[in-house]
């Protein structure tokens, strides 16, 4: 070997070296940099995604519209009534923490927000919003849909926030089954991508008696996700020598999310 | 020569912002044109393995800032099975390994058969994204591979070497213009006859 490239070689060792013992918080910093100087040009890329989407959308059937349209007006009657009734609970609730001197904070504050940019990693399950630390997000805040249980945030900038999708095997939830006392962690599996993301809900006990259809929801324990969030239902149980396995379809359509809310609060540990 | 070394650093940082507007097919798992990749491989089988190493370095920090995620968060007694994901730096080492993998091809290269490099750079990219599903694999344990995954790495792969004549075409426009020859086996051929 040349001793130009012998030295070359070392410098390019030694240089990752250096990159591969950074702390969290310099890689943080760094791809803050990285993030500001690419502002300028995700806004465009993002702004042609969502025209691109848009167009698509609007290039759909118009028949197909229709019947949409008239399912989301019945749905849209049904979830008032619905969330007529959970007011009422709210309130009574809300008098039942007064009354009981509760001091854990009862606002659900969030922020809408926009899908703007899908899957922008190759591995990673992630989207990113168009609300950001301006909007004031903080990491690890949980975000929602009107289906579910969306994700968390991992990345936020100032004015956009990457998510976690629950579909990523790196997005944990502490979930229950209901109905049950089955308690266990779900997360996405790996190998997720397509149109058709499945969930995995381990740690369950060994004689757990599930059935699919069930309904997983969140638990509230571990400081990120509210508890009585939807999270899917179950489709299939696999029982272990040791625990059991759920496979759950995810509430939320990935392929199809628009507008997602973000919990400004953390939830209690 | 340093004004060519340049433009293909600049080239690389250009692709970087090109590849905020290119989006996944999700009709195709997920596939994506890996144009980073693309450029730096295009661009490292001609130039000489320093300047190889210096753009294997920049490409994998800048895509290693613009992908890494974050710690997984939450309350440890609860979440006591963290998932792990890729350490910050790791592109680096693989740009470095496929980088060295285009020069192996750098002597045909240099006789003008470019066809080759854009052969392998398809195969360099699959052999780039498998490189990464094994560390993935291997911090987080259980190996499996599923058919979405490698066909999500085929077509992706197989898409990004789609436009390594492209490349290449920019590669040699460059080249030409800065008077800097990439191909000094062929031009020594071509004015001895």
């Amino acid at each position: 070997m040349k001793p130009l490239n012998l030295i070359a070689l070392l410098l390019f060792l030694g240089g990752a070296t250096w990159a591969l013992t950074r702390s969290e918080g310099v890689v943080r910093e760094v791809q803050r940099t990285y993030y500001s100087a690419m502002r300028p040009f995700l806004k465009t890329g993002s702004t042609l995604e969502t025209k691109a989407r848009a167009f698509m959308d609007e290039t759909r059937h118009s028949k197909e519209l229709e019947v949409e349209v008239d399912a989301m007006k019945g749905e849209v009657g049904r979830l008032r009534v619905i969330e007529s009734r959970f007011r009422e609970l709210e309130k009574e609730n809300s008098d039942f923490r007064h009354a009981l001197n509760f001091k854990k904070a009862t606002n659900f504050d969030v922020v809408a927000a926009q899908v703007i940019r899908r899957q922008p990693t190759t591995w990673w399950q992630t989207v990113e919003i168009d609300a950001g630390e301006k909007q004031g997000i903080g990491t690890q805040l949980a975000v929602l849909s009107n289906e579910g249980l969306v994700g968390k945030i991992d990345r936020p900038d100032r004015e956009r926030s990457t998510v976690i999708l629950l579909t990523d095997e790196k997005c944990q939830v502490s979930a229950r089954v209901e109905g049950t006392q089955e308690v266990g962690i779900i997360s996405g599996q790996r190998g997720n991508q397509g149109r058709d993301p499945q969930l995995r809900l381990k740690f369950l006990s060994k004689d757990a008696s599930l059935r699919p259809g069930q309904r997983v929801f969140t638990t509230g324990r571990g400081g990120i996700f509210q508890a009585n969030i939807l999270l899917g239902t179950i489709e299939a149980i696999e029982k272990g020598a040791l625990d059991s396995e759920a496979i759950v379809r995810p509430s939320v359509n990935f392929a199809d999310l628009g507008t997602v809310f973000v919990v400004l609060t953390s939830a209690a540990p | 020569m340093i004004r060519y070394t340049l433009i293909t650093v600049l080239l690389l940082l250009t692709a970087f912002v090109v590849q905020q507007f290119i989006p996944a097919f999700t009709g195709l798992y997920d596939s994506r044109i890996l144009l980073v990749q693309l450029v730096f491989l295009c661009a490292a089988v001609t130039v000489p393995t320093p300047t190889m190493l210096l753009l294997a370095f920049i490409g994998g920090f800048l895509w290693d800032a613009q992908c890494a995620l974050g710690p997984q968060g939450g309350d440890p007694e609860i979440y006591n099975q963290p998932v792990e994901a890729l350490r910050f730096g790791y592109s680096i080492v693989l740009f470095g390994a496929v980088g060295y993998l285009m020069h192996g091809v750098q002597p045909l290269f240099q006789q003008g058969k470019w066809q080759f490099s854009a052969i392998l750079s398809g195969i360099a990219i699959f052999l780039y994204l498998t490189a990464e599903y094994l560390l993935i694999s291997f911090i987080r344990g259980g190996f499996f591979i599923v058919r979405a995954t490698l066909e999500q790495m085929l077509f992706s792969s197989i898409l990004t070497m789609l436009f390594s004549p492209i490349i290449f075409w920019i590669l040699f426009s460059i080249a030409k213009m800065f008077d800097h020859s990439i191909y000094p086996d062929a031009d020594r051929k071509r004015r001895r006859s």
